[in-house]
């Protein structure tokens, strides 16, 4: 690990403060500190964010969350309002990681993971998203895992983040402190597709602090469901992974949120599929046209071509059963309740 | 010869031929910054007071093992991948792999060190002693301080239940059956 | 490392055939254990080393200037600073060191570095500067089997060894099946990292305390390597944290003595993860063909294989596995015409050998996989096509051993296929019934996480369908072909605190197994003594051989047994002259009474190297499984519901440990069937790490239902058979077979992941 100079902040002003040039901010540390094990990450300031008082979660007057930067996924997992509201949010973070992880990791830590490729981890070997303009070995190589939509000749890796897919389908704000003042970035838009440089996982700037994320208020969210394909039952990152809600009235779709995940560089917010559904009747012969409407666009290496029919499938399958099932609770159906 | 003398490394160092040379600082990494780089962290482990000045790139689990000698608690992958490094702070489950031991100032820890009152195991210890719910023995700190967290957490209410809860926890011996059994008797 | 004293106990409740607890159960549970990693003296150094990046290259230079110069640096070390032979290796010396002039694999070890931080070590091995002269990697093992214009690996060829099996000459029949099968290469992925510390002795000698597998055989690779007599290299075992095979080769033994001589200071080293999957050999990958024909009413009339295997770069235990991959290459099945031709190869790829079923393994999954196809062909079911032609005590196999213990297969089949199923846990549902489909409130609500895709909730029953499958496995247990396997025990019978105790030392390895705890409980059995204190392993005893092979119950149980008749036959003279005289009487009589014995098995033979015939092995232990599987059919996902064993061990000595073997060596049986791949592309690891190869965590493991059969093998102390093997050969078949069923594809490789079912499916 390469040498930093460690900073504790307590409060947002302190933390944007330390938080200038090479600095990074330390949240939950299960993908930075890996990363900087790893000699990916290389700050030269690591500021503790941990202590910063950013770890509640409150409703807003317009009836969606504010949740702080800093709380815990296994907090966020069980918070009543968000297992009420935004099931498929619950159910994105408990896919997640391990108990142990989920105790750890930060929502703002998790928005800002970065790519599991194999390429981008080891610094033995190029990769234009660590060192741009180095070249992308993935592309000829190891892609099993990577990017179906919206990559690029420069990068094709994938946002590994289960929390970001229903934060995308949601239309979540992130909300961001910097010495220039706040702003507030709306999700999907937060993450960018990697074009030409995918060194830039998001619009974030340097020095910029994550201080919340504030879910809308969406009510036919309650109705909402996250399905994650994965290699093994637990503890693994997503090889397709859906976060979608729906709002049916005589078995018509009114409105409907959707995102994919484990697809592209960021959590795939599904406009197509939305747009073919909204007035469509909710039939599984109209969620495959979603589905294939979504996915026509999907350009697949060799060896992950098998995700394109595998996404059809979970977003079919989750489409069919928020429309057919009353009994959304079924048992281990909610989040953790620590 | 009896069991006491053969915990970790004091009675190594016993029993070692040969002697010693100096004593290398173990967590201060080379190429540190200057002294004042050093941070300055005080937390509890399993009750007792320490205080440590420390490169900020130490992790927790490097703390433990080489500064505080508490060896108890393993490095498996050191990247989260395992859980053999779970540890208690201010009473949830950690990965001490992925925590820099800077950021532990004012918590409380506790290791599976810290379990045990005495001669007496801690409930989920001797549940894994009775059901045989291990083999190796390597990846058993981590399930056991898992377990602990769980119950307390009260996951633990169906066998699925405990599986889920459980899986950040690798066995390669594969001693799961007996995992679920000690976590089922250590709840009753 | 492990001394351990156990608890007095009663000789009927502790003795052989009890449920005793490990002795070092409460020294594990408490974190008190010294695994190997855990050791530390003061003042010793840190080793590292530098490995290569290419699978094949000629080293044209190596400057070390740059690493040496670096503060904290005490040693930097190259081939050139190997003291002695510079080559070792298990069965044949070809694997250098510290890499000669070129690297045959990624991963090789090229330098050392000792330093007084693990991170400095690291920093200099980086900045040793190698001019590596890439070249051809032969990655391809069928090109290195039969392309003679494939650039050889070693000067003496590819061909690490070619075994036949050759009887009869009928291959004709009513029935005939073919099948090309995968295996992918396994890694035995133990938690607990290879490390060691080499102490340097006042001698001109050195002390290694290492998790190893086999103390002696590592003694015997390390002593030359540093040019020094055996008694100087003297090693003692350190806490093992796991091992399946992949301790059985040296990994930093000679690296860390070579720094400790070098620095005349102790020396660490420790493998991190990523390193580890470079620091041992993994299981061989394979590529077979089998060819099965039956009678119309499914009685085999002959099979024809062919299995390569592939070696990579050094020979390690290749040979063996191919003579185990050969003499079972058809099963525990009577079938009188064979011809079996198993190949094992040099490539560039990494260096496989022993893991835990050693070559037994891949050979399993494709003739069962064919057992399969012919059952379908013949219109049989799986069970009634392995019970017409299981084999049983008296059968020959092909190599012309008869089976003379116990082997009741067709009875095992019986009580397997009997035991209950297990229930439904899905609401079957179809994709393409949608909204109408609500379920009745009477309907039982199924535990999500029991479904395939468990707490991702991938689904509510829609697309899963039940499969069942069956997978039989036949393991050698102890060394074959000729070793001779034997081990040592010393058991010393003193007074201690007026009470009679035994010591029992060997150097036989624990690796989790339980061993130790087996050896107290035949000390106990023996001489009705109940304080039993089982010495810690190491090189001042003679050989126990390797804990591999699922020999060491066995043969240190053997030779533990044998040194305790010695000492009772000892005990009985000295009481000659006065028979009443009592235990305690006695030893304060005459002072401690201490035996040491040999023990070795009945001898083997060679295969035959044209015909392979001969009775190459000492004896056989069978598994059955039976799997259950959901299979989530649109998404790929497999849940495992349950596997259930029925497994002859002919004497049980620790039911509850008996157990834990069959648990652990079915779950990574799993592993291999559904998700563990060391994915090796152009001669280069893809995934070393435990987020890119996965093994399976509790979830992925069901629940086991278990029938252990106690059909005594005269040959064996106890009548005991050996049993840590056999259930990792036949789980994988019976999930593969499983999956099978469930889907209706051929799924002619292991592991089977998402996109073989998924893709395959109807959408």
């Amino acid at each position: 690990m390469r040498p930093f100079a460690y900073q504790r902040a307590t409060d947002v002003p302190s933390a944007v403060a330390a938080g200038t040039g090479q600095a990074m901010y330390l949240g939950g540390g299960t993908n930075l500190v890996d990363l900087m094990r790893l000699g990916v990450a290389t700050p030269e300031v690591l500021v503790d964010v941990t202590r910063v008082p950013f770890d509640t979660i409150e409703e807003t007057p317009g009836g969606g969350l504010l949740i702080g930067a800093g709380v815990r996924n296994s907090d966020l997992a069980a918070h009543p309002l968000v297992l009420r509201n935004y099931p498929m949010l619950a159910q994105a973070v408990v896919a997640g990681g391990s108990g142990q992880i989920r105790n750890m990791a930060t929502v703002a830590g998790n928005l800002l993971q970065r790519t599991r490729c194999s390429y981008f981890q080891d610094i033995t070997k190029p990769c234009n998203k660590r060192v741009p303009g180095s070249g992308c070995p993935a592309r000829e190589g190891d892609h099993r895992n990577l990017a179906i939509l919206g990559h690029s000749e420069a990068c094709v890796a994938t946002h590994p983040s289960d929390m970001a897919v229903p934060l995308a389908a949601l239309g979540a704000v992130v909300n961001v402190e910097s010495s220039g003042g706040p702003r507030a970035i709306p999700m999907p838009g937060f993450h960018r597709l990697p074009g030409d440089a995918p060194e830039r996982d998001t619009l974030l700037r340097p020095g910029d602090l994550v201080t919340a994320v504030e879910l809308p208020a969406l009510p036919f969210a309650a109705r909402s469901r996250y399905r994650k394909v994965r290699d093994r039952a637990s503890f693994a990152f997503a090889v397709v992974s859906v976060a979608a809600a729906l709002d049916v009235a005589d078995g018509v779709v009114r409105d409907c949120r959707i995102a994919l995940g484990g697809v592209a560089h960021v959590p795939w917010r599904a406009e197509r599929a939305e747009a073919a559904l909204r007035g469509a009747p909710a039939t599984a012969e109209e969620f495959a046209r979603a589905a294939e409407a979504e996915l026509a666009q999907a350009s697949p290496l060799p060896r992950n071509a098998f995700k394109v029919p595998l996404a059809r499938n979970v977003l079919v399958r989750t489409l069919l059963d928020l429309t057919a099932r009353e009994d959304l609770t079924a048992a281990g159906d909610t989040g953790e309740t620590s | 010869m009896t069991s006491g003398d053969l915990s970790r490394r004091r009675f190594f160092a016993q029993a070692a031929v040969a002697s010693v040379g100096m004593t290398v600082p173990m967590s201060v990494e080379p190429g540190a910054p200057e002294a004042d780089g050093l941070v300055e962290v005080a937390f509890t482990v399993n009750g007792k007071g320490e205080r440590l000045r420390v490169d900020p790139r130490i992790t927790l689990l490097d703390a433990l093992r080489e500064r505080l000698e508490l060896t108890g608690t393993k490095k498996g992958c050191d990247r989260g991948q395992c859980g053999a490094c779970t540890v208690h702070v201010d009473g949830r489950r950690v990965l001490s792999c992925l925590t820099l031991v800077a950021t532990m100032d004012g918590k409380r820890l506790t290791t599976i060190e810290g379990l045990a009152k005495g001669d007496r195991l801690h409930p989920v210890q001797q549940a894994f002693i009775d059901c045989d719910g291990f083999q190796c023995g390597f990846c058993t700190p981590g399930q056991i301080m898992s377990a602990v967290a769980v119950l307390r957490e009260g996951h633990a209410k169906s066998d699925e239940e405990i599986r889920e809860a459980m899986s950040g926890n690798i066995c390669r011996c594969g001693a799961y059956p007996n995992i679920v059994e000690a976590v089922k008797q250590a709840r009753s | 490392m492990t001394s351990i004293q156990t608890e007095p106990r009663s000789g009927s409740r502790s003795g052989v055939g009890a449920s005793v607890p490990r002795p070092d159960g409460t020294l594990k549970v408490t974190g008190e254990f010294a695994y190997s990693s855990d050791l530390w003296l003061d003042g010793m150094l840190w080793g590292a080393t530098l490995r290569s990046p290419h699978p094949s290259a000629w080293i044209r230079s190596i400057d070390i200037g740059p690493a040496l110069a670096m503060p904290g640096v005490f040693a930097v070390l190259t081939h050139e600073d190997v003291p002695g032979e510079k080559f070792y290796g298990l069965e044949h010396r070809d694997q250098p060191v510290l890499a000669v002039d070129q690297v045959r694999y990624q991963g090789e070890p090229v330098a050392l570095v000792a330093a007084d931080h693990p991170e400095t070590a690291r920093r200099a091995a980086a900045a040793i500067i190698v001019a590596y002269e890439p070249r051809e990697a032969v990655v391809d093992p069928r090109r290195a089997a039969f392309d003679p214009s494939c650039p050889p690996v070693h000067p003496h060829g590819n061909l690490v060894r070619h075994q036949p099996v050759r009887v009869g000459d009928r291959f004709q029949a009513e029935v005939v099946v073919t099948g090309e099968y995968e295996v992918g290469m396994q890694d035995q992925a133990f938690l607990g990292p290879e490390s060691g510390l080499a102490v340097p002795a006042e001698d001109g000698g050195v002390d290694l305390f290492i998790a190893t597998q086999w103390l002696h055989v590592d003694q015997d690779q390390v002593a030359p390597c540093l040019g020094l007599p055996k008694e100087k290299v003297r090693l003692s075992l350190a806490g093992v944290g796991g091992a399946f095979g992949a301790r059985e080769d040296l990994s930093m033994q000679i690296h860390a003595s070579m720094l400790a001589l070098r620095t005349g200071r102790p020396v660490k080293i420790v493998y991190g993860r990523e390193e580890s999957f470079f620091g041992h050999v993994h299981r061989h990958p394979a590529w077979m063909r089998y060819e099965h024909g039956a009678t119309a009413d499914g009685r085999l009339v002959y099979v024809r294989a062919e299995i390569l295997l592939d070696g990579g770069a050094y020979c390690s235990t290749s040979r063996a596995v191919v003579g185990n991959a050969a003499s079972l290459g058809v099963g525990p099945y009577e079938v009188d015409n064979v011809r079996i031709d198993a190949y094992g190869v040099y490539t560039n790829n990494p260096p496989c050998g022993a893991m835990r079923g050693f070559g037994a393994v891949q050979a399993c999954y494709a003739y069962e996989s064919q057992m399969d196809r012919l059952a379908e062909a013949c219109g049989l079911s799986p069970v009634e096509i392995r019970i017409r032609n299981a084999v049983s005590q008296g059968s020959r196999l092909a190599t012309g051993q008869v089976v003379d213990s116990p082997a009741p297969l067709a009875g095992m089949l019986r009580e397997l296929a009997a035991m209950p199923l297990p229930g439904s846990t899905v609401t079957r549902r179809s994709i393409t019934e949608p909204s109408s489909a609500k379920p009745s409130s009477a309907e039982p609500v199924p535990d999500l996480r029991s479904l395939p895709g468990g707490v991702s909730q991938t689904t509510h029953g829609e697309g899963v369908r039940r499969g069942v499958g069956y997978g039989v496995g036949i393991k050698n247990i102890c060394f074959s072909e000729g070793f001779d396997d034997y081990s040592t025990a010393r058991v010393r019978v003193e007074l201690l605190g007026g009470e009679p105790h035994v010591l029992v030392h060997t150097a036989a390895a624990e690796v989790g197994q339980g061993l130790i705890t087996v050896k107290a409980q035949i000390a106990r059995t023996e001489l009705g003594i109940d304080k039993v204190t089982v010495a810690p392993a190491d090189t001042s005893v003679g050989s126990a051989g390797s804990s591999s092979a699922s020999r060491q119950s066995y043969v240190t149980g053997g030779a533990v047994k044998a040194a305790c008749e010695a000492v009772r036959e000892r005990l009985d003279s000295l009481r000659a002259g006065d028979p009443e005289l009592g235990l305690v009487e006695l030893l304060e009589r005459f002072g401690p009474v201490e035996e040491t014995r040999e023990y070795r098995h009945r001898p083997t033979f060679p295969m035959d190297p044209v015909t392979g015939q001969g009775d190459s092995h000492t004896q056989l232990a069978l598994c059955v499984h039976r799997a259950v599987v959901d299979v989530d059919v649109e998404l790929g996902l497999v849940k495992v519901v349950e596997l259930a064993a029925v497994q002859d061990v002919g004497r049980i000595l620790n039911p509850v440990a008996l157990e834990g073997q069959i648990h652990g060596g079915t779950a990574q049986g799993l592993g291999l069937a559904l998700m563990e791949e060391i994915q090796v592309r152009d001669g280069r690891v893809l995934n070393p790490s435990f987020t890119d190869y996965l093994i399976p965590t509790i979830l992925d493991m069901p629940p086991m239902r278990l029938s252990i059969l106690e059909n005594p093998d005269p040959h064996a102390p106890y009548g005991l058979r050996g049993a840590g093997e056999p259930p990792t050969l036949s789980s994988t078949p019976a999930v593969a077979a499983a999956v099978r069923a469930a889907t209706g594809l051929e799924l002619p490789r292991v592991p089977i992941r998402p996109e073989d079912i998924a893709l395959a499916a109807p959408s």
